[in-house]
């Protein structure tokens, strides 16, 4: 009861006026810095920081100006996923997989609302969840251990295979390539580097914005410009929401991926791109009866948005319990707590209940202010589209090479994303599938260094690897997916055959 | 890291803020545009080592122009040290943030030029390496786990915050050298890095790793939940405060001190007038309220070492850790 | 023949990739090392392109003539303003940049530049005043 009493107590606070005006505030800026490619969260809160000592605001108000600016701007990021097929961060990399089509086909404003709706249900689960159920749970991901992670690594990277439609051996192939790029760098374990060719520039690894943009910004101009061969581009009707809000709910979707992506994100270090994924995979299995995701299918931005939100609400346990944050989002909120002269660790729970409590109830009425906020707005943001090409795809260049620049600032970054830009094309043209090499990029690094932990810590006992029953249950669930995938394709080749003959 | 860096950026872009407060000219700082590089990406820990100690000089009125921070990411500062000592080596608007872990590179020769390439200005505060186990482990004191690590090197899973050869491996491995495990042994440790001490401690708890040796800083709040024990902190002295009752390696018989320092060094050519005129600023610096508080909230312990007795210990550092590195192999 | 190609090229460079990471060796404390990884990701790779070369998909309509052409143009573009960004400034490359993007997805020239004029001067201060990321002043600022 003392946690639901504490909660009350932060709401009660979050709520105040001001502290609503205030995430207000905080949730449209972060939603306007969020929308451009590269540009996150970070620098949206460097900005209102000054803005937050100026007014002097108390601590729980800054907290909740920075939270609802970390909010914004992941819904931001979702904006030029959805519009532009930029994924701005990682987690937004598999909302351009239905939601960039849905914008094709004039239905940016639905996606938009969709995404909005759908993190809100996740952010409300992930809420609930936290306050039944945090330090059960917390003993529970302190049992993750190397080799559990690996099996999860393992059962996401096949699970995510069955994300894009068309030639497995490509879409395989395109996953290995990503887990290779990730390779470039310095090896973490043993400080030796890999790939780098002797460029500096390469030591730290080539960063995830890099390849993003590169990928898909870039290569969208090169196939742009040649689709002008086909004629004029047809000039797609944006505007207003083309169905009703309670039809863009998909409330069974909502639920299944929240519940999915809260349990992910319990487990320190897997985070949100990993439930965003995992998130639209499950779904697809689930629901792609009629081979529509991929293609505009609604289902397919509300399950990776969902999943997201529920799992950076799940990250909020192993921080609240253990102090260690478990994602992005939980390692910029003990930042601010930091700030805030409080000590992360296990004792911040029982020591400083208020403040935590506090910070639990901003991140959810940041999640309400969103949704109101941005409803109204999302048809705002999709005349975006209106503005003619021959302007706005220029200017989508020049805010891809700024949000390169942004991260490193050396010229080294622009043409490799450059670089990154015409082998996407090349991708595309071919048909091979750009989504698996980010995520891959994304995987490949936590993958191994966790598969070389288990190697470590057993002195390099293969076995080890199954020894545990938890992994061993994980690898299980692998080898059901594989043996589901396989028996389901062969089914569709005797049908194919059947018909063949039929006819 | 990047979950670190989140916060250190958070931290810096606050203390940043506070920065903003009038500067007046009354320089005892050498040098009209004084530029503190980071060789980080904004929001590392050199990174806010360079924009906390530029805004207390401009506090302080050390310096009569805000200090420039600037920002050169690249292997582990590498790509700042040869910038520096071709470029800049004469430039005496400069200082640049390192610490341990920079000093770790140079002795194992991965920076393009050894210590004596640049001048070593001083160091303003340190972290203190710990070696930690769970509060219920069957190792209570330092004696009892090297002990047993000298009867079965490969038979305990160590883990901590940097790579293999990386400081917090280094410093465990010096420990285990005072104990008398021979250089064939230190070989045969088993040791798994994490990406900070937070989680190497979270998978100490889970029982994956047995010992883990870090910085104490960042996993204090552990130590003072009672969830773990310090079986030795690497420090001169008992530290002060809560922490005191923290015995340390040196009172149980080995001597090894591994403090993560953090400070600085300027170009190889900067006259000796430069030279002094920026350690008095950075002196100015340490001995002001703003650094001790800080250093306190980024877990720091000011020490202050400086000029000729900074690059004694500087290059008695690379020395210690330069043949370490080779009798295990890391470097020939 | 494009898929046949791609299958090839994926080998050769399963086959590179796996021999530099053969030369990443530690001779202490790390059983697996930091090679192993590379080298198990290295032959299911050069597999799959073996496959592509005996199975590969129809071809793409690959661009040819005018378009292929101003594809190659926007690639020298986008390299040029990459290395002249930090030399010329970040408003005077920008302007070009855009108003040759502009210009080549066929608006007239005055349009052109008043798109470049617009892009530049709008995103340096959107960037460079507002969110404090410095952007190179080059030329147009003397610096």
């Amino acid at each position: 009861m003392d946690i639901l009493f504490s909660l009350a107590h932060g709401f009660a606070v979050a709520t105040q006026p001001v502290n609503l005006l205030v995430a207000f505030i905080g949730c449209f800026v972060g939603t306007v810095i969020g929308a451009l490619p590269g540009i996150g969260p970070v620098n949206g809160i460097a900005i209102l920081i000054p803005l937050a000592f100026s007014l002097d605001l108390s601590p729980v108000s800054a907290l909740i100006l920075l939270t609802s600016v970390y909010y914004g701007s992941m819904f931001g990021g979702r904006i030029a996923s959805i519009l532009l097929n930029i994924p701005g961060d990682s987690s937004a990399v598999v909302t351009c997989i239905d939601g960039f089509p849905m914008a094709k086909q004039g239905r940016a404003a639905d996606a938009l609302a969709i995404s909005a709706i759908s993190s809100f249900v996740g952010g409300t689960l992930a809420t609930v969840g936290l306050t039944v159920l945090a330090p059960t749970l917390a003993m529970a991901a302190i049992h993750f251990g190397p080799r559990e992670y690996f099996a999860l690594y393992v059962m996401a990277i096949v699970i995510v295979g069955g994300i894009a439609t068309g030639n497995p051996a490509k879409t395989l192939a395109a996953g290995l390539l990503g887990l290779a790029i990730g390779t470039v760098g310095i090896d973490p374990a043993t400080g030796i580097p890999r790939f780098t060719f002797g460029a500096y520039e390469l030591y730290e690894g080539i960063d995830f914005v890099i390849v993003a943009i590169g990928l898909f910004a870039i290569s969208e101009f090169l196939i742009y410009i040649e689709q002008r061969r086909t004629g004029p581009i047809e000039q797609v009707p944006v505007g207003r929401r083309t169905t009703a809000l309670r039809q863009l709910t998909y409330p069974a979707t909502s639920l299944r991926a929240s519940l999915l992506g809260f349990v992910i994100g319990v487990l320190p270090g897997a985070g949100a791109t990993l439930a965003s994924f995992m998130g639209y995979a499950l779904e697809k299995r689930v629901s792609d009866k009629d081979g529509t995701f991929g293609k505009g299918d609604p289902r397919g931005v509300a399950a990776p948005e969902a999943a997201d939100n529920a799992a950076a609400g799940g990250s909020l346990v192993p921080m609240l319990t253990l102090g260690v944050p478990g994602s992005g989002t939980t390692a910029i909120m003990l930042g601010m707590l930091v700030t805030l002269n409080v000590q992360p660790g296990p004792l911040l729970f029982q020591q400083q209940p208020d403040i935590v409590w506090g910070l639990v109830a901003a991140l959810y009425v940041s999640n309400v202010i969103l949704l109101i906020l941005n409803i109204p707005l999302v048809g705002l943001f999709a005349k975006l589209l209106t503005v003619p090409s021959h302007y706005l795809m220029p200017g989508v260049v020049t805010v891809s090479f700024l949000g390169v620049y942004s991260v490193n600032q050396n010229s080294f970054d622009l043409l490799l994303m450059v670089g990154f830009g015409v082998f996407g094309y090349l991708l595309r043209k071919l048909s091979i599938p750009l989504v698996p090499v980010v995520l891959g990029i994304i995987l490949g690094t936590p993958m191994e260094q966790s598969l070389r932990r288990a190697m470590a810590a057993s002195g390099g006992d293969i076995w080890t690897l199954v020894e545990s029953p938890l992994a061993l249950l994980l690898h299980a669930i692998t080898a059901c997916v594989i043996l589901v995938a396989i028996l389901r394709e062969a089914g569709r080749r005797r049908n194919a055959a059947a018909v063949e003959r039929g006819a | 890291m990047e979950i670190i860096a989140g916060r250190r950026a958070l931290a810096a872009g606050m203390l940043g803020l506070a920065g903003l407060a009038g500067a007046r000219p009354a320089a005892a700082f050498v040098g009209p545009r004084p530029e503190c590089l980071a060789p980080s990406a904004p929001g590392g820990g050199w990174d806010f080592t360079c924009r906390t100690v530029g805004r207390l000089m401009q506090e302080l009125k050390v310096v009569s122009q805000p200090v420039q921070v600037s920002n050169m990411p690249g292997a582990v500062g590498a790509v700042a040290f040869a910038n520096v000592t071709s470029r800049r080596a004469a430039d005496n608007n400069l200082f640049v943030a390192t610490s341990t872990v920079g000093l770790t590179q140079i002795a194992q020769r991965r920076y393009p030029g050894d210590v004596d390439r640049v001048r070593w200005l001083a160091m303003l505060g340190a972290d203190t390496g710990v070696i930690l186990v769970r509060a219920d482990s069957r190792f209570k004191t330092l004696g009892d786990f090297l002990d047993a690590l000298k009867a079965d090197p490969g038979g305990i899973v160590t883990g901590g915050s940097s790579s293999l050869g990386g400081y917090d491996h280094l410093r465990l491995l010096l420990l285990a050298q005072k104990a008398g495990i021979p250089s064939a042994d230190l070989k045969r440790f088993r040791w798994i890095h994490y990406d900070g001490g937070g989680p190497a401690v979270t998978q100490m708890l889970g029982g994956h790793v047995e010992v883990v040796s870090t910085d104490l800083a960042e996993i204090a709040g552990f130590v003072e939940a009672g969830q773990i024990r310090v079986l030795g902190a690497m420090a001169e002295a008992r530290l002060a405060g809560s922490f005191a009752n923290i015995p340390t390696a040196r009172e149980q018989g080995y001597d090894v001190v591994g403090l993560n320092w953090r400070g600085f060094y300027t170009g190889g050519r900067v006259s000796d007038e430069h030279y002094n005129a920026m350690i008095a600023g950075l002196k100015q610096v340490y001995d002001s309220e703003g650094w001790k508080e800080a250093a306190r909230r980024s877990g720091l312990q000011p020490i202050w070492r400086s000029g000729p007795d900074f690059e004694r210990f500087v290059a008695n550092m690379v020395t210690e850790l330069r043949s370490l590195s080779q009798d295990i192999g890391i470097i020939s | 023949m494009s898929d046949r190609i791609v299958g090839v090229l994926l080998a050769l460079f399963a086959g590179w990739y796996s021999w530099e990471a053969r030369s990443y060796a530690v001779d202490f404390g790390d059983p697996m090392g930091p090679a192993l990884f590379p080298e198990i990701l290295a032959p299911p790779v050069g597999l799959l392109g073996l496959y592509l070369v005996l199975r590969p998909d129809p071809d793409p309509e690959w661009s040819t003539g005018r378009y292929l052409l101003s594809q190659l143009a926007t690639v020298v573009a986008l390299v040029a303003y990459a290395l002249l960004l930090q030399p010329l400034g970040f408003i005077l490359a920008t302007l070009v940049m855009v108003a040759c993007l502009t210009a080549m997805l066929g608006a007239r020239l005055p349009q052109a530049l008043l798109g470049g004029v617009v892009s530049s001067l709008g995103f340096f201060a959107l960037f460079d005043w507002f969110l404090g990321i410095p952007l190179p002043p080059g030329l147009a600022f003397g610096g």
